[in-house]
């Protein structure tokens, strides 16, 4: 799996990424993104490099927390903006509820993923779009169901 | 030759009388991640408060609270770090370190490293070393939640640093060392003289070959956690004396180093170096070193 996967991986949020590929290195399954200072040093037998992406596995493309808030960052991303309370369950691997979301930017269409932002537009993970983000009634209703959050780096130390 | 009371006895011989020290949370906030205002008054709503500490930029200690500064959303956003007051320190006794090339001698976990990046505006470029790879993992981890894009992370020792044929304008060595009790509720049962001795020639050998890669005109940090004199004023009395090093006048919180080691008399520029005996922070040393020119 080359860095195509990268690229591949953003176009699912709607994202065509403007990012040189000879600046994406992989090392073990690991994508980073480099820079023309960095390049001369990462020449060498590196642990890690630069900007962390994310890793190719079984087919399967796992992005980094720094890729899915460079996402965010673009206008044109999937992304929902959810309360307070609910940020904080996402955060704890939690799913999103349709009336916890405030606001959808991008495409809400069932089976999409989105970015999943706080109330600062802070990327906090993504998910997965399983039932209607917006609309009447209760809104005890699935709307995303959680895929990765940076509740991570607390699971990765145990 | 080990045990509370002789540490305790050598401690007072150096001219400090021992107390037993509790220590306190501090965080440093990553300015490139967060405005420190904003980010105090995001804590207050959690219940966490925070203190400035007078002695650093970005340094804060934590009021106790039932909210675990590890367990935020602004942490898990990499908005601050968690770094024990004294460790934050060394970084901040560097010049200008924007777009400079930066060595971490003895990187992992990272939390230098990632206040080296915050330091440099993520400009420039940090080769961090360490030579044990689940180490390696956490400070990639620490990277990765505070997104820092400068650093390149290497399996290698620091006397192998040379490998890397690099000339660094500047270089960290938070050297390996035996810490100390103020951090270690085991200290006194588990470190012995020996010990000592062998982090002290390990130190020596960092130095030697981290001296062979600073630029002409770079600054080299040295710190340690060790209240031993062997980890600290006499390693730089060593480097003065055999690697052709200086050491400059540092402004920061701390005692001057001492001259005068069970009766052995040290360069006086040893002087300048700073030592913190525990109290307000954990133990600690550090001193900033220069390769001397030859008219010197």
């Amino acid at each position: 799996m080359k860095a195509t996967s990268v690229f591949n991986f953003a176009s699912q949020f709607r994202v065509q990424l403007a990012l040189d590929p000879d600046l994406i290195v992989e090392k073990n399954g690991r994508f980073f993104l480099i820079n023309n200072i960095l390049r001369p040093l990462a020449v060498r037998d590196f642990f890690y490099a630069g900007a962390y992406l994310g890793k190719a596995k079984e087919g399967k493309f796992f992005p980094s927390f720094i890729l899915l808030s460079m996402l965010a960052k673009k206008k044109e991303s999937n992304r929902v903006v959810v309360d307070k309370k609910s940020a904080w369950l996402f955060i704890c691997g939690r799913d999103i509820l349709r009336k916890s979301v405030v606001r959808v930017h991008g495409q809400g269409k069932k089976g999409a993923n989105t970015l999943v932002l706080n109330e600062f537009g802070e990327c906090l993970g993504f998910g997965r779009i399983v039932g209607k983000l917006i609309g009447s009634g209760v809104g005890d209703e699935l709307a995303v169901r959680n895929v990765s959050d940076i509740g991570d780096f607390l699971r990765r130390e145990r | 030759m080990s045990g509370k009371e002789f540490f305790i006895n050598r401690y007072q011989s150096l001219g400090w009388k021992y107390r037993e020290v509790k220590s306190r949370q501090a965080i440093r906030i990553n300015s490139t991640n967060a405005d420190d205002k904003k980010l105090i008054e995001r804590l207050k709503g959690l219940g966490v408060n925070v203190e400035k500490i007078t002695f650093l930029q970005s340094g804060y200690w934590v009021q106790p609270s039932k909210v675990s500064v590890g367990a935020t959303a602004e942490y898990l956003l990499g908005m601050y770090s968690i770094q024990e007051a004294a460790a934050q320190i060394p970084v901040s006794l560097f010049t200008n370190l924007r777009s400079k090339l930066v060595l971490d001698a003895s990187a992992a976990p990272g939390g230098k490293t990632v206040q080296l990046a915050d330091a440099m505006q993520n400009t420039g470029a940090i080769a961090a070393l360490d030579v044990d790879k689940r180490r390696l993992t956490a400070l990639s981890n620490h990277l990765e939640r505070c997104k820092i894009n400068n650093t390149v992370v290497f399996l290698l020792d620091a006397r192998q640093a040379t490998n890397l044929n690099v000339k660094f304008d500047r270089i960290l060595i938070d050297a390996p060392c035996s810490g100390n009790f103020a951090s270690d509720n085991y200290w006194f049962r588990n470190r012995t003289l020996k010990n000592i001795e062998h982090n002290s020639a390990l130190q020596k050998q960092i130095l030697a070959k981290s001296v062979d890669c600073l630029d002409e005109n770079g600054e080299l940090i040295y710190s340690t956690c060790s209240l031993e004199p062997e980890e600290d004023e006499l390693n730089m009395d060593w480097a003065v004396r055999n690697l052709q090093l200086s050491i400059d006048e540092i402004n920061c919180y701390g005692e001057r180093g001492l001259t005068e080691v069970f009766g052995k008399q040290l360069d006086p520029m040893v002087a300048r170096c700073k030592r913190l005996w525990p109290g307000a922070t954990q133990g600690f040393f550090v001193c900033k070193l220069k390769k001397r020119s030859n008219t010197q």
